[in-house]
Order: structure tokens, then C-alpha cells, then sequence
């Protein structure tokens, strides 16, 4: 059986983790490399997330340290929700393995060249590596096959700022130069993982159930970021946008809705980030981005099972 | 010992002025010229840095393409106005029969910073984009380039694409905010002073007089230019822009500096304008604080830094 081959570009935290960790089992599915980026975490702790999680899925994954800074912004990172680790204060033991590389842009230049229109890109982080490899290399743009974005919110509310999701949010002119690329490119924005896509407590003591290693890490490192959906975001249960976005990629009929619209980005201060969908075409403009609407939440979370147990 | 240049230019009249000006100074070893969008299109950028080195007689030095447009915003158009169709005058020169290396610009300027810690002054006349690039890429260079010297911005004067921007940050302004905050030994060479170091007819005529086959290629490239100055400044000769960073890069007495944080306005009816802190103590916080301060010309010895382009330009082959 020939695989699917994805690329994953994170910013490793625990929903980071869980969405590394169903693609890495995920059967038909081989990730050849995954690439770093500062966001949820400085890009040293990032980097130990991912590996730590290719290393309990018994996996040798290649990761890359990429870029630690916004283009043109300072860094802001979200400890607060994913706790100081990242991995919800559970302070798992230092990866084995040491990082594959620390130039994750030329790294995903090269291995898009190398095999053109064959792999698929999952962005889980800001969007500042992308950027950078789309200016190196526009070609990058035609050579991936297809990209999805975890990041943004359509035609609704923030998580970081009223107008703007964290991820956009934190490079949002990455995240423009990426909009525009002409990359092939499907945008699931947080609020799918919200309302009934949430993990109530009995889904959560199911997954438990389970009695896999990986179902309880998927479980442990989250508690943080449990606790700040609930506290903080006012949501029922645990949100996980990354798990979200995965799902869509390794199986795309956990996306009910799309549709193509031309989206931009803010960059202005009162509304940076925020991720402006044309859904009425009111502009004219081009469309360039294919925007999530709605999700299967049964399916999500049979997708995210199968993953688990 | 010679320092290492590397320059990256939009070729354009006169990055071929500094271009031939660095080419024939001792005191300087141009590396490589890397290419970007602005002047003209960047594929004519990389064939006019191939000219100019062929005519030169230095296919050894390497070129490597760049950016085809900026970060964020769309590509505006170039400056075939300014420079002719051909970017070098309306000189219609034939074709290079060398290639660009086979390596991004911004690639190409990591690597030849990395390897050479400490010793390469890196001089990018045209556009931002690819030094932010590099510099995103690999943020080392910061503390491995000797120095940058760009020609662009306009500190204490008003700019020259509009009252607010000078033309190689306004083709990338938020290529150039981030250049500017990098932290790494930045002068800026912007309009404060080339506008004030004028080669006139009489000037261009005498150098051709005096010079060789260099000479009179510069006469012959300048003719376009001149006419352009004629036509918009209504000035009987041409602002000595690009060979002003070179200048500075022999011989930095021929300026003087004032120091400060730079930014550089991203947005609005001023984006591309190079807005410095010129003061240093304030109040309170605001988006200068913590910038990295610069050094920018405010000053020159017009007379002495034409002396020295006319001496070094006479004596080239």
C-alpha cells in the first residue's frame, strides 16, 4: 500500500501532541518530517513536545527546529494555557533522540522539491516557517500538494483577541504571505472544535478506558488546557483545534461543509489576526482559500478513537 | 586585507555605478551580488549583474537570484522609467553567456556570512526582501556580518517615491522594519545624503574623457538616467545613490552619522517612511523602545566622495 505522505509544521503543546500522534498512526498515513515553530511554546520546548511524542508512538520521525520569532512581532507564547511544559505540568522525561536539523525552512524547501505534488502540509502553529519557505522557493507553492491550516476563525469570535485566533494571530503577516501564496490550502479555524466537538467528562473517561499508553497521554498532557477551555473560554469540555484539523486531513469527510472564498488577513492592531472571509464575494476578489464551515462531531471523534486505542 | 562585499542590487544605472566603483576600490573584495525585484524585474536584475560582471572581466564572482516581489504586499512595478526598459540606460547590451548559481539569494547570503564570521559587509541597494529573509533564516548572520550598509531610506528629508518613502523601503517596508530591528551594525546611506552628492553632465563628460572602456561605459549607461533627472528634478546631473553605500563602505570619514532606533511604517499614506527616533529619552513606551539603534548619514564630503568615484573610475581598465 502506497501511503499518503504528510509534512507537519507545529508549535508542539498538548493538542499539537495529540494531532502528531493520529497521524503517526494513522494507517495509510506516513509523516516524513515534522517541522518546528515558536508559538504555544518557546521553539526549544516545542521541539522536545514533538519528539516526545514520536517517541511513545515508537516512531523515528525526523523533526526540525525552525523559526523562533515572528517576522515582524514579539513573541507571545501560551503557557497559560497549555501550562509550563506545554504538556499540562505532566513533565514527561527528555526525548532520546536530538532534533534532525535546525534550518526547518530549507528543510521543507527541499522536501517539497524533491517530491512535488505528493505531500500534504499540516500547519498546527503560526504560519512564520511557511511564509519563510514560500518566499525562498514560490514554487513551494505548486509543489505541495495540499496544506491545512489550523488557525483562524470564519466569520466568528476569536481565542486570542475578539477579532483573531492565537495562531494567526501571533505572525499575522506570515499568515497573509501564506494566504496569497497560491498554495492549495483548506482553513479549519478554532470554532470547530468547540460546542459539541468538545470531549465532555465521559468521553474523556472513556478514552481512559481505553487503557493504551497513547490514550492517556493524549488525556494527561491535556489538563491544562482542559481547565483553561473551561475557566477561561467558558466551553464545555476540552476543545482540541489541532486533533480537529488532523481528523479533516487523514480522514475528509469529518468536514461536512466547504466552500472557496477569498480570505485576507489583518494586520492592523485593533483587529490583528482576524482572518476576513469574503463568504458573500462582495469583493470580487479571487478566491484562495478553502474555508471549513462545518464538521462531523461524531465522526471527529471515531477519528480521533481510532487513533487512541 | 580587502574586506568582503557582498552586495544585493536591482542593476539599475546605478547599482552598475557602484557595482564597477566597488569592483575597482582595493580596499574592497566583492563576493557576490545577489539580485532583487525593484529597479527592474529580478530575472533582469540577475542578467544585468551578469553584464556587468562579464564586462568587468569577473565571471569568477557568483550571482544569485532573489525575491521576485516583497513579503506582503503585491508587486507594484518597477522603475523602467527611471532606468530604461533594459534597467542599464537603454544600452541594449547583449545577452550574459553566464548563469546565476543555483541557490536562493537568501541561502547564498547565510552561507557566505556563516562562513566568513565577522568579515563580510553585506549592502543591499534595492528592496529589503531578501535580507529579511536571510535574516529570518538564519538569525546568526546578525552576529556574524561586520557590518550592512544600505543605500535607501529617508531619515531628516522627504522621500523620493512620495513626501514619506524613499523607493527600496517602499518596496518592502516590512522587509525593512525587520532589517532595521535585526540588532546587527546597520548604516543607513539614505537620501539624507545621496541627494546631496550631484554628478553633473560636466562631471560624467570629464570622467569619460579621462577614463578607459569602464569610464565610457558609465557615461554611456548614465545618459537615460541623466534625462530622467533633467525631466522630474529638473537637475542638470544625477543623485549618487548606490555608489554613495560603496563610498561609505572605503571610506566611512566621508559622512557623518546620527544614532537611533528605526521603524519603518508598514501601512497608511506614509508606508515605506524610515521614521527615527532622533531624541532617545522619553516619557514613556512606544513602539521605538528597545529598537536597536542604527547609524544614519546626515552629512557628506559631496566633493571628496566624487573625487574618489572620479579617481577609482579613471584608473579601471
Amino acid at each position: 500500500m502506497t501511503k499518503r505522505r504528510f509534512i507537519i509544521d507545529t508549535d508542539t503543546a498538548s493538542d499539537d501532541a495529540v494531532a502528531i500522534l493520529m497521524a503517526l498512526e494513522w494507517p495509510d498515513v506516513q509523516v516524513d518530517a515534522i517541522t518546528m515553530v515558536f508559538g504555544n511554546m518557546p521553539i526549544e520546548q516545542g521541539g522536545i513536545n514533538a519528539r516526545y511524542t514520536v517517541e511513545l508512538c515508537g516512531q523515528e520521525t525526523p523533526v526540525y527546529q525552525g523559526t523562533a520569532r515572528p517576522l515582524l512581532r514579539e513573541p507571545y507564547y501560551a503557557e497559560f494555557f497549555h501550562g509550563s511544559d506545554g504538556m499540562g505540568e505532566m513533565h514527561y522525561p527528555p526525548p532520546k533522540r536530538p532534533l534532525a536539523g535546525m534550518d526547518a525552512v530549507n528543510e521543507l524547501v527541499r522536501r517539497f522539491r524533491e517530491a512535488p505534488g505528493e505531500i500534504t502540509l499540516i500547519t498546527l502553529g503560526p504560519l512564520t516557517n511557511i511564509a519563510l519557505a514560500l518566499s525562498l522557493e514560490p514554487k513551494m507553492a505548486e509543489w505541495v500538494k495540499e496544506c491545512y491550516i489550523m488557525g483562524g476563525a470564519a466569520c466568528t469570535v476569536g481565542n486570542i483577541t475578539p477579532a483573531a485566533e492565537y495562531n494567526i494571530w501571533c505572525d499575522p503577516e506570515a499568515a497573509r504571505m501564506v494566504f496569497h501564496s497560491g498554495m492549495k490550502i483548506m482553513m479549519v479555524g478554532w470554532e470547530h472544535c468547540r460546542g459539541e466537538a468538545n470531549l465532555d467528562d465521559e468521553e474523556m473517561a472513556m478514552v481512559y478506558g481505553f487503557g493504551t499508553e497513547r490514550a492517556k497521554f493524549a488525556m494527561d498532557c491535556n489538563q491544562s488546557a482542559l481547565k483553561a477551555s473551561r475557566e477561561w473560554l467558558g466551553d464545555p469540555g476540552l476543545g482540541l483545534p489541532d486533533p480537529m484539523t488532523m481528523a479533516i486531513a487523514l480522514n475528509r469527510d469529518v468536514c461536512t461543509r466547504s466552500s472557496m472564498h477569498y480570505v485576507d488577513v489583518a494586520c492592523d492592531e485593533l483587529t490583528r489576526g482576524m482572518t476576513v472571509v469574503d463568504e458573500l464575494g462582495v469583493t470580487n476578489k479571487e478566491p484562495n482559500i478553502e474555508v471549513c464551515w462545518e464538521i462531523d462531531p461524531v465522526l471527529w471523534k471515531e477519528t480521533l478513537y481510532q487513533t487512541l486505542r | 586585507m580587502p574586506k568582503k562585499l557582498l552586495i544585493d542590487t536591482d542593476p539599475g544605472v546605478d547599482d552598475a555605478m557602484a557595482i564597477l566603483f566597488a569592483l575597482n576600490s582595493p580596499e574592497l573584495d566583492l563576493v557576490g551580488l545577489t539580485t532583487i525585484y525593484g529597479n527592474v524585474y529580478v530575472e533582469q536584475a540577475t542578467e544585468n549583474a551578469l553584464r556587468i560582471l562579464e564586462f568587468a572581466g569577473r565571471r569568477d564572482v557568483p550571482v544569485a537570484q532573489g525575491a521576485a516581489k516583497p513579503l506582503l504586499t503585491p508587486l507594484e512595478g518597477v522603475a523602467h522609467f527611471v532606468h530604461g526598459s533594459d534597467g542599464l540606460g537603454e544600452t541594449r547590451q547583449p545577452p550574459p553567456t553566464g548563469e546565476a548559481v543555483d541557490q536562493p539569494a537568501a541561502e547564498f547570503i547565510v552561507e557566505t556570512i556563516i562562513a566568513n564570521p565577522g568579515e563580510v559587509t553585506l549592502m543591499p541597494v534595492g528592496p529589503l526582501t531578501n535580507i529579511a529573509i536571510a535574516v529570518e533564516l538564519d538569525p546568526r548572520i546578525v552576529d556574524n556580518v561586520a557590518q550592512v550598509v544600505i543605500m535607501g531610506g529617508a531619515a531628516t528629508v522627504n522621500g523620493n517615491v512620495n513626501p514619506a518613502a524613499e523607493a527600496n523601503i517602499w518596496g518592502d517596508p516590512h522587509a525593512a522594519d525587520i532589517v532595521f530591528g535585526a540588532g546587527w551594525p546597520l548604516t543607513m546611506v539614505g537620501l539624507d545624503v545621496t541627494m546631496q552628492i550631484v554628478m553633473d553632465a560636466t562631471y560624467l563628460d570629464a570622467l569619460k574623457e579621462a577614463g578607459g572602456r569602464t569610464a565610457a561605459y558609465i557615461h554611456d549607461i548614465t545618459r537615460f538616467y541623466l534625462d530622467f533627472h533633467r525631466r522630474i528634478h529638473g537637475l542638470g546631473g544625477l543623485h549618487t545613490h548606490d555608489p554613495s553605500a560603496v563610498a561609505y563602505a572605503i571610506d566611512p570619514t566621508l559622512f557623518a552619522t546620527i544614532r537611533g532606533g528605526m521603524r519603518v511604517l508598514t501601512e497608511g499614506i506614509a508606508a515605506g517612511m524610515t521614521l527615527m527616533d532622533r531624541r532617545g529619552e522619553w516619557y514613556g513606551e512606544h513602539a521605538w523602545t528597545g529598537r536597536p539603534p542604527v547609524d544614519v548619514c546626515v552629512e557628506v564630503d559631496a566633493e571628496r566622495l566624487l573625487a574618489l568615484y572620479l579617481e577609482r573610475i579613471v584608473a579601471a581598465p
